[in-house]
């Protein structure tokens, strides 16, 4: 089985070149307290599972809740000689995204023993123990998201046992567990059927763009794709026309949200930072390395 | 529900009533009808809009200024009634998409004309499943070319998958970037600018 865009990848990145200072300052001070809030929740190496994915989550928790309320200066723990600022979190956001990104990992590096080559296969082994108890940490302070991503490795088992799997079907797992995270713990049932709709259709997205990016590493050792049976003439065309499809419906039901803090970032990250990921690896691009590291 | 309407606007109390005008104006267009044609949340959208048409109401009337309507909301869906899925349009209105695919599935296949397979593809859509709707809507308009519903969930098919923000396309190959003023959009702004400009001179 091939377990994808469990949030753990960090394809839902920001375009820096279009934030503005202080958006791109709270970015990163929602980043460096994630860091922070997983050093202390479990431990300094679970930090090291931190991704861009679930900062989008954290951020988009925290706009919804209005819980961030200023940044405060600190230091990082990493290098004590840099300063960093923190963002403040009231709602508990930044341990709810905390919990869901060792949950992920700790499913991820379940998968990659099944799945992976060698070395990757004894780093995993390696490193299941530690995730795995802060996985039961994570999951008895937030049993409905460990169930969530539980449900989603059991439905996509399935999904990829069955012969013509569609690629709806097989993105369908990652797409529901998406939507059901980012609509946890919603009163309002409108509110909890646009945020279904909108993490749908980002988990969906998530889960065709890793299959893209993966193509030709799973048609070497013949994994399941749902891209193998496309003709290699109209892949590309193909592959941008699902993926846009997923971040114009996933645009569409964001719309639907009142958001008002840290609105300019995800807007961003929907508007220019997602198609610009999208672009860089259907072109098969390198990374930017200016876009992508230094936070 | 009593929110405070400038909250629901956007604005602050003190926002000059051409303020108030402008952010009514794009959240009107931020919720219309026509980009929910097809989406499970198409009563979300309404029900928004409806949210802002009250607001700006109240807002108007508080400020007793107002010499103009709330701007028109009276939108219409054209759904045919007269059809023989009419219990699954029904479903599918109330977002019952088990129960929709039930009686579609059930249908014998000789009974499968462009409308099944436009309605099989409503379903899909609804959950989510763009791709197999793609497929159902290229059938239904291959069956029956001239009808203008399946025509119009086919281009919105289309858009959705010609929806590529980007920004910065560093990259330099990609051919369409939908927030850029392309060439086209620069010669029809143009036009209008021209037409309008013609309009006038010819008033003096």
């Amino acid at each position: 089985m091939v377990i994808r865009g469990s949030l753990v990848f960090g394809y839902l990145q920001v375009q820096k070149s279009e934030l503005l200072v202080r958006e791109y300052e709270a970015y990163k001070a929602v980043y460096c307290s994630l860091c922070r809030q997983m050093g202390r929740d479990y431990s300094l190496l679970s930090r090291f599972s931190l991704s861009y994915d679930c900062t989008f989550y954290a951020m988009l928790l925290m706009s919804l809740s209005r819980g961030c309320k200023g940044f405060e200066d600190g230091r990082c723990r990493f290098n004590p000689l840099k300063k960093c600022k923190y963002a403040t979190d009231e709602a508990d956001c930044l341990a709810r995204a905390a919990a869901f990104s060792v949950i992920s990992a700790y499913y991820k590096l379940s998968d990659d023993i099944s799945d992976e080559k060698f070395f990757k296969r004894i780093l995993a082994r390696l490193l299941r123990p530690f995730f795995g108890r802060w996985r039961k940490k994570a999951a008895a302070r937030y049993p409905r998201l460990d169930q969530a991503v539980a449900e989603m490795m059991t439905m996509q088992a399935e999904a990829e046992q069955k012969d013509g799997v569609s690629l709806d079907e097989a993105a369908h797992p990652t797409a529901h567990m998406t939507g059901t995270v980012f609509s946890l713990d919603t009163d309002d049932e409108m509110l909890r059927r646009v945020l279904y709709e909108f993490g749908y259709h980002i988990g969906r997205w998530i889960y065709l763009i890793d299959a893209a990016d993966d193509l030709e590493k799973d048609a070497e050792r013949g994994g399941f794709n749902p891209f193998k049976d496309i003709d290699a003439d109209r892949l590309v065309q193909y592959e941008t026309e699902v993926l846009n499809q997923s971040l114009a419906r996933a645009y569409e039901a964001y719309n639907l949200l009142t958001l008002i803090d840290f609105k300019g970032i995800l807007d961003n990250m929907l508007l220019y930072g997602f198609p610009a990921k999208q672009n860089q690896v259907i072109n098969k691009d390198p990374e930017e390395k200016d876009e992508q590291k230094s936070i | 529900m009593n929110k405070n309407p400038y909250e629901v606007l956007g604005v602050s109390p003190n926002a000059t009533d051409e303020e108030i005008k402008n952010a009514y104006r794009e959240l009107v267009k931020k919720y219309h009808p026509d980009n929910y044609a097809n989406s499970p949340l198409a009563d979300v959208a309404e029900e928004k809009m409806k949210e802002v048409n009250e607001a700006y109401d109240e807002i108007k009337k508080m400020r007793k200024g107002g010499a103009q309507g709330a701007g028109g909301s009276s939108y219409s869906y054209n759904n045919a009634s007269s059809s023989q899925f009419y219990s699954v349009r029904v479903y599918i209105q109330r977002n019952m998409i088990t129960e929709a695919e039930q009686v579609l599935d059930t249908t014998p296949e000789g009974n499968r004309t462009a409308e099944w397979h436009y309605l099989k593809g409503m379903c899909a859509f609804r959950k989510g499943w763009s791709d197999q709707a793609n497929t159902y809507f290229q059938t239904a308009c291959n069956m029956d070319p001239n009808n203008p519903e399946y025509r119009a969930a086919l281009n919105n098919m289309n858009g959705q998958r010609a929806y590529n923000y980007g920004g910065y396309n560093t990259s330099g190959n990609m051919g369409t970037n939908g927030m850029g003023c392309s060439c086209c959009d620069v010669c029809a702004g143009m036009m209008c600018a021209d037409c309008l400009c013609s309009c006038c001179r010819s008033g003096c």
